[in-house]
């Protein structure tokens, strides 16, 4: 069983990603009085794209290989998982810091990519990505923390699910950071600012195309539902059921209830500066050591 | 004492010798002849009179013997008073003395005819090329007679332009020739340091279509509005109209009343939809696309009305010489209130939540900033201005059409920022539709079944000039009109307002960060094509095929070691 459980964490994610961004899709274009693309539109487009010709215009080997390090690194993050709080068979051989490791190598390759493509506009997106990763994967460590020192170990299962064992300060003040956080997690407005579109033309995913490219979308299809699968599993782990499967129903329905929140956020807001953006990270990076410091203290 | 006749004395005074001639077919026009070694101090004199420059016009005056000219237009915005002068030189000797030195708004007019017509100017601080491809031939004047306004000289390989020094210590961001955030092509070649503007460096005209060169060997009079419709596909009436005044100005064609209502009606929705656009352009270019697909669909409402009044969107092919072709009778007024109602009531929605919107003000307040002064200097005109505080409008300042009959506000911020151009819009947005209202209301009341346009039985006398100007939805435009024989313009020019505007860009860019580009340059609502109008014929490429994969990739790596 936790051998399978391996592969329900991956065949779960791969489907569902495409999915929620139909979701995303279509909710902002009702908020814009559009008709939308239909809710299948995103599989469609990996498709479409999987068919295309790869162009290599960086012209080196580490802007081939970028994307399909950056999907597997996201793939392998997700393997770790506890997906329904059952730690599964990797879970011996990982802890918090394998998962934080492989997130941050995921998004280190796409940036390998964007500077080895060799496009001024590619550049300035990987660099406002690498400041925003500076200051946003502490965020998250520190939320996982915030679990270890409620259950004293480092492992996953125990990182996430220790998070809400008892609901005092720590908690509310670290639930309120990752809800200011989630639309930066996700770069969608006003965070997108690393892909920018009228700005810097996608950023670091503007010279790629084809297979490559899809694996990139898929990449941050994957990156997004991770941040709102992990919102329900450790903010609100105490309402999953134990069963398997209802407690998967109960989270699905979940992840679909925070897309449409920052879906609704997404299309309501204009897009932050870096300058502008930073500064509201260093503030919930403070936030999130407060709330660990006063979990460290049983609050 | 009249304004102009004060002016005229001190010329007078001033000038003595080298003042030549005078002569004002209206009003509040005066057109100036001087000798060129008094151009300068006759700008000068202007100047200091409290002059605002428009724009100058270069032309071969061949046909009378008389060599180059160049005119220069002033407007005393205060005093409803537009001022021409006129110096000549012989081809043998083309050179003029800049004004640039004193007047930076009148460099890209200069650096136009060096281009097009092979003038010199003294003392030019930058006479770099502007309007010509870089593989324009060298002594090749399109604008000069003897040039055909077909000529297609040979494309040659391996040219680009060159741009100046970037200061030290900065990258080089291309904006352009084709990006997102222009909805044309132009090119910004942007000077960074991180993320801040260090400076930038403007290379435009590439959609050359030599409509004014066109005008001046194969079109009629009658013909041209037409063509000038079609300068630009947001404000075209805006040149139609202002072509059709600059002719009857300088033909003294006194047009019907009722036709200078419609046409007031036709810019005004033409004002409509430009600000409804340029609303939601804004909103997609600081990521909002929200504030983007609404302001859309509220002008869309605005294109149908225009379809049925004039059976089509765009373009609405509504003006000649003389009048205009169709009329708005009672139905079609109807139809006009009541689809003004609802866009009313739409965009008052709308400029609720954009208007306290925290977020936007975070992206638009203090960006793009540039004082009152600068603005002056710049010669700024439009929203760009009165977002400066510089309390201008062609239609209060310059009346035409029927805007002396109407009452509204002239809408002016002195944030001197991308917000404040964004509260002017909106607010024009209102004033337009209030203008519309009473416009109906008088064409309802006392001009029932008058004729739409006069008969013009005489051909129009050749050598006169006509200057006209127009509020379109960007600022003032200028159409300068030199009567010709052959039943056509001896020289037709056009400036638009992103002209003026445009050259202010790299002021308005310093100091401020990359990502702010997008919505200053969308602030002054740059038409690039209405800018552009000028020179002539495209180029085409030495033949046509498709480049493989490789070479395709090939490509851009070379191009990137190149920057």
């Amino acid at each position: 069983m936790k051998v399978v459980a391996v592969f329900i964490n991956l065949i779960y994610f791969l489907l569902l990603a495409p999915f929620l961004e139909g979701v995303m899709r279509k909710l902002t274009a009702w908020i814009q009085s559009r008709k939308g693309p239909p809710l299948y539109q995103p599989y469609l487009d990996l498709l479409k794209l999987l068919g295309k010709e790869n162009l290599n215009s960086g012209g080196n080997w580490a802007y081939s290989l970028a994307p399909v390090l950056s999907f597997s690194s996201m793939l392998a993050a997700i393997a770790l998982i506890p997906l329904t709080g059952q730690a599964n068979i990797l879970a011996h051989s990982s802890d918090l810091m394998t998962l934080i490791y492989f997130l941050t190598l995921s998004g280190f390759c796409l940036l390998v990519g964007a500077l080895a493509s060799g496009n001024p506009f590619a550049a300035v997106g990987a660099s406002r990505e690498m400041m925003t990763t500076v200051m946003l994967e502490p965020v998250l460590a520190m939320l996982l923390i915030l679990g270890t020192v409620r259950i004293s170990s480092f492992s996953l299962t125990a990182a996430v699910s220790g998070v809400a064992v008892s609901r005092g300060v720590s908690y509310f003040l670290m639930l309120v950071v990752y809800l200011l956080a989630l639309q930066a997690f996700v770069a969608r407005q006003p965070f997108d600012i690393a892909e920018a579109e009228v700005e810097i033309l996608e950023g670091p995913y503007m010279e790629y195309s084809g297979p490559n490219y899809a694996l990139l979308r898929y990449t941050l299809n994957l990156k997004r539902m991770f941040y709102a699968w992990l919102l329900i599993s450790s903010f609100l782990s105490f309402i999953l059921p134990a069963n398997f499967f209802l407690s998967l129903l109960l989270q699905t329905v979940l992840i679909i209830v925070v897309f449409v929140l920052i879906s609704l956020i997404g299309a309501t807001h204009p897009r932050f500066r870096i300058d502008q953006a930073l500064k509201y990270y260093a503030l919930l990076l403070i936030l999130a050591l407060i709330a660990v410091g006063c979990a460290v203290k049983g609050w | 004492m009249s304004r102009k006749d004060e002016l005229l004395n001190l010329l007078k005074d001033e000038l003595k010798g080298n003042f030549l001639a005078a002569s004002s077919l209206e009003e509040n026009r005066l057109f100036i002849d001087i000798k060129k070694e008094a151009l300068v101090e006759t700008a000068n004199q202007l100047m200091r009179a409290g002059a605002r420059y428009q724009m100058g016009v270069g032309y071969e005056a061949r046909k009378n013997g008389r060599g180059l000219a160049m005119v220069h237009t002033f407007a005393f915005d205060a005093d409803s008073l537009l001022v021409a002068i006129r110096a000549l030189t012989t081809e043998d000797e083309p050179e003029f003395d800049s004004l640039t030195p004193f007047i930076p708004g009148a460099g890209w007019s200069e650096r136009e005819y060096i281009d097009l017509l092979g003038l010199h100017f003294k003392n030019h601080p930058h006479p770099k090329r502007l309007v010509l491809s870089d593989d324009w031939p060298e002594g090749i004047y399109p604008l000069r007679q003897e040039v055909p306004y077909d000529l297609m000289p040979p494309a040659a390989e391996e040219v680009a332009f060159r741009l100046d020094e970037a200061p030290p210590g900065s990258s080089i961001i291309p904006f352009g020739p084709f990006h997102a955030c222009l909805h044309e092509p132009a090119h910004f070649a942007v000077y960074v340091d991180g993320e801040e503007i260090k400076g930038c460096e403007y290379r435009g005209f590439m959609v050359h279509r030599g409509i004014e060169k066109l005008a001046a060997t194969e079109l009629t009079y009658n013909e041209i509005p037409f063509v000038a419709e079609r300068i630009c596909g947001i404000c075209g009436s805006v040149h139609s109209v202002n072509y059709a005044q600059a002719v009857e100005a300088a033909s003294g064609l006194k047009i019907p009343r009722r036709a200078e209502f419609i046409r007031t009606i036709m810019l005004e929705i033409e004002r409509l939809h430009s600000h409804l656009m340029w609303l939601g352009v804004a909103g997609h270019l600081i990521g909002f696309d929200t504030v983007f697909m609404q302001a859309w669909r509220i002008r869309e409402k605005i294109m149908w009305l225009a379809e049925s009044l004039t059976g089509n969107r765009k373009t609405y092919g509504m003006v000649i010489i003389g009048g205009v072709r169709r009329d708005i009778d009672l139905t079609k007024a109807e139809l006009i209130k009541k689809t003004l109602a609802e866009v009313e009531k739409d965009v008052q929605a709308l400029e609720k939540a954009i208007i306290k919107d925290k977020s936007i003000h975070r992206r638009t307040k203090g960006v793009g900033y540039l004082s009152r002064e600068k603005a002056k200097e710049w010669n700024l005109v439009g929203p760009v201005a009165r977002a400066r505080g510089l309390d201008i409008d062609a239609r209060r300042d310059h009346p035409y059409a029927a805007y002396d009959e109407v009452k509204f506000e002239v809408v002016v911020a002195d944030s001197g920022d991308v917000w404040g151009t964004l509260v002017v819009r909106i607010k024009e947005i209102y004033e337009a539709i209030r203008i519309i209202h009473q416009c109906l209301e008088k064409l309802a009341s006392r001009l029932q079944g008058s004729p739409l346009a006069i008969e013009i039985e005489d051909p129009i006398p050749a050598g006169q000039q006509g200057l006209s100007v127009v509020e379109a939805p960007r600022g003032e435009a200028v159409h300068y009109v030199l009567t010709g024989d052959d039943n056509r313009p001896e020289r037709w020019r056009v400036r638009a307002p992103t002209y003026p505007n445009l050259q202010a860009v790299p002021d308005m860019l310093l100091n401020n960060k990359l990502a702010d580009f997008p919505i200053i340059v969308g602030s002054i609502d740059p038409c690039i094509s209405c800018t552009d109008r000028v020179a002539v014929i495209d180029r085409r490429s030495a033949s046509g095929r498709i480049l493989s994969r490789q070479e395709l990739e090939k490509l851009s790596r070379e191009m990137r070691s190149k920057t």
